[in-house]
């Protein structure tokens, strides 16, 4: 009987008056009517304890009526917490029964009015609807009648109110009194407006953090690869602002290269015609340029991220050219795919192999001795160390300042190779789909991304393997757990 | 300016690097790896190095990181690192070579 309880919390409130309010610790308003929150405290055991100023014998029998019912709801009642109730159920029933007991209205006290007005809103908002505190007079009358008439077992009671109330009041109703009740319907209504309004934004605010974690989740989860358990939070904590921007973004993009896998998968297998394919077909090529756009960006901003191979699964790691996939190898495994070719594109294939084998070899060649000069200006640091010590310590820092100088100029060059090594793969992926046909181009990007997709899922199948080493023999079983692995990992096992 | 334009037109492959620039060393890997053997003038080394590299940055444009290396095949200015992958990959390099004598099948 929610509607019992809460009239009776209704009565509590308004019978309570200013120093009880704050006997208990609840807010207090200057104004001559009270301003009681909504969590209920320290009601008063005693009945008799009304607010006097006008002269309430009403509220007394009312109260008794309810008393009589509800003194095992107490215990409910003081236990209630002042938090910020935001859901509460019953205030949203006001709204109905007020428009519906608007017959029998009473001029009295106002301070009940408060409690309503505060009932229904939290305290954010019912600092604003304070000023409307005065004029909010009749309507927990209306409110204490239209409830407690909801309320079954006090149906007879709640005529007996009714009766009451008019009896009681004894002044017709006029203008001025309609008036007041007009004003105080549109206050609590305006209130309950900016409540659903600011709950509304409280919901919205909390599906962005989700959205927000996922994010961050993801983006760790990249973090989480970096060689095993344990390495993430330092890791994620050492990264540069460029790779965690980059991090997150490849995040993003292998989602949407998932979705566009499945939708080219879904056109191969239905057969679609070649018009509707090359669509597909090339809105991946642009989402593949889009890729090497983030990974330009990236490359400038912390080129060690992304050689390093810290934004790759362990097994793709392993795999990894100057910051990603050697073109060559990537040749090598779609030219299954492509069977029956036309001896045409099987030149064409063969000669596009030929030349990425050579632009890798000459970048290759060149980072060499990139990393040998690099090593050799390093190394020099620490040859003059002891023939400089004689001159003086000053000449030294200054010789050893001038190599570190050199050394950050030749990793300067390091990200050219990288910039350099990504224009390969875009033009190779670029030149294989001139040469190929819209099928077979389908089928090679297919090929290629269920290819990744596998290795990432090897990745997450290594990390969480169970060590038998680390582990006692009752914990976790192996075929458990992998078979959670693979449940978690579906999207990516599609082709397996 | 007339230095490049000369140097460039003496010879079908004409490279401007610099000893120390290793890019430059994997252009001339590149070539050397299809068989060609181009002229290559290392501006760090040549007295009018300097002026060489300003002329090489005007004709690149803005966009290029570095003036080195820069290619000309044929006398005609083919670009840096990025333009002979390009070729390269999309199968044009071969023919343009070839066109120039710098190769022969």
């Amino acid at each position: 009987m929610n509607g019992q309880a809460e009239v009776e919390a209704c009565c509590e409130e308004m019978r309570t008056d200013n120093h009880r309010v704050g006997e208990t610790g609840l807010s207090n308003s200057a104004t001559s009517s009270q301003t009681l929150p909504y969590g209920i405290h320290g009601i008063s055991p005693s009945p008799t304890n009304f607010f006097d100023h006008e002269g309430s014998s009403y509220f007394g029998e009312l109260e008794e009526a309810l008393m009589q019912g509800v003194v095992d709801r107490k215990v409910f009642l003081t236990t209630r917490p002042p938090t910020l109730e935001i859901f509460p159920s019953w205030p949203m029933r006001f709204q109905q029964t007020s428009k519906n007991s608007q017959s029998a209205e009473s001029t009295d006290s106002g301070s009940a009015l408060n409690t309503i007005s505060q009932l229904e809103s939290d305290s954010p908002v019912s600092r604003k609807t304070s000023p409307d505190q005065s004029t909010e007079q009749p309507v927990p009358h209306m409110m204490i009648m239209s409830r407690t008439g909801e309320a079954e077992n006090h149906q007879p009671k709640s005529q007996e109110k009714r009766r009451l109330i008019s009896e009681r009041d004894g002044r017709p109703l006029d203008a001025k009194t309609l008036r007041r009740l007009a004003q105080n319907r549109e206050a609590a209504k305006k209130s309950r407006l900016r409540k659903k309004a600011y709950v509304q934004q409280l919901e919205n605010s909390r599906v962005k953090l989700a959205q927000i974690e996922l994010d961050l989740h993801r983006a760790r989860s990249q973090g989480l690869f970096l060689g095993g358990v344990g390495a993430s939070a330092s890791a994620s904590a050492t990264m540069s602002s460029g790779a965690a921007v980059f991090d997150i973004e490849y995040a993003r993009w292998l989602d949407e290269n998932l979705k566009h896998m499945m939708e080219l998968r879904n056109a191969l297998q239905t057969h679609l015609c070649d018009n509707d394919l090359r669509i597909i077909v090339d809105e991946c090529l642009v989402h593949y340029d889009e890729f090497f756009r983030l990974k330009g960006i990236a490359t400038k901003a912390d080129v060690f991220h992304l050689i390093t191979g810290m934004w790759v699964t362990p097994a793709e790691r392993c795999f990894l050219w100057l910051g990603g996939f050697k073109p060559s190898e990537l040749l090598k495994i779609i030219t299954s795919q492509l069977d029956p070719m036309t001896e045409q594109q099987l030149i064409g294939i063969c000669s596009l192999q030929q030349s990425s084998e050579q632009a890798e070899e000459a970048l290759t060649q060149g980072h060499d001795q990139l990393q040998q000069s690099l090593a050799e200006t390093v190394a020099n640091g620490c040859l003059c160390e002891t023939t400089i010590n004689n001159v003086g310590n000053n000449v030294y820092m200054a010789h050893i300042n001038n190599q570190m100088a050199i050394a950050l100029e030749k990793l300067d060059n390091l990200q050219s190779f990288v910039l350099q090594a990504d224009n390969l793969r875009q033009q190779t992926l670029h030149q294989m789909r001139r040469i190929l046909t819209i099928r077979q181009a389908g089928r090679c990007l297919l090929a290629i991304g269920e290819y990744y997709g596998r290795l990432r899922a090897l990745s997450s199948l290594w990390a969480t393997r169970p060590r038998e080493n680390l582990f006692t023999e009752e914990s976790a079983c192996p075929a458990t757990t992998d078979l959670q692995i693979f449940h978690h990992q579906v999207p990516h096992f599609s082709a397996f | 300016m007339e230095t490049i334009e000369k140097l460039a037109a003496e010879n079908a492959v004409v490279i401007f690097s610099m000893s120390s620039c290793c890019m430059c060393h994997a252009v001339k890997r590149l070539f050397a790896g299809m068989g060609v053997s181009p002229a290559i003038h290392e501006l760090d080394e040549d007295p009018r190095g300097k002026d060489m590299e300003l002329a090489l940055t005007s004709l690149l444009g803005p966009s290029t990181a570095s003036p080195v290396p820069t290619v000309f095949i044929g006398g005609k200015l083919i670009g840096s690192m990025d333009t002979v992958m390009a070729l390269h990959i999309n199968g044009s390099l071969v023919p343009l070579l070839m066109e120039a004598g710098a190769l022969w099948l």
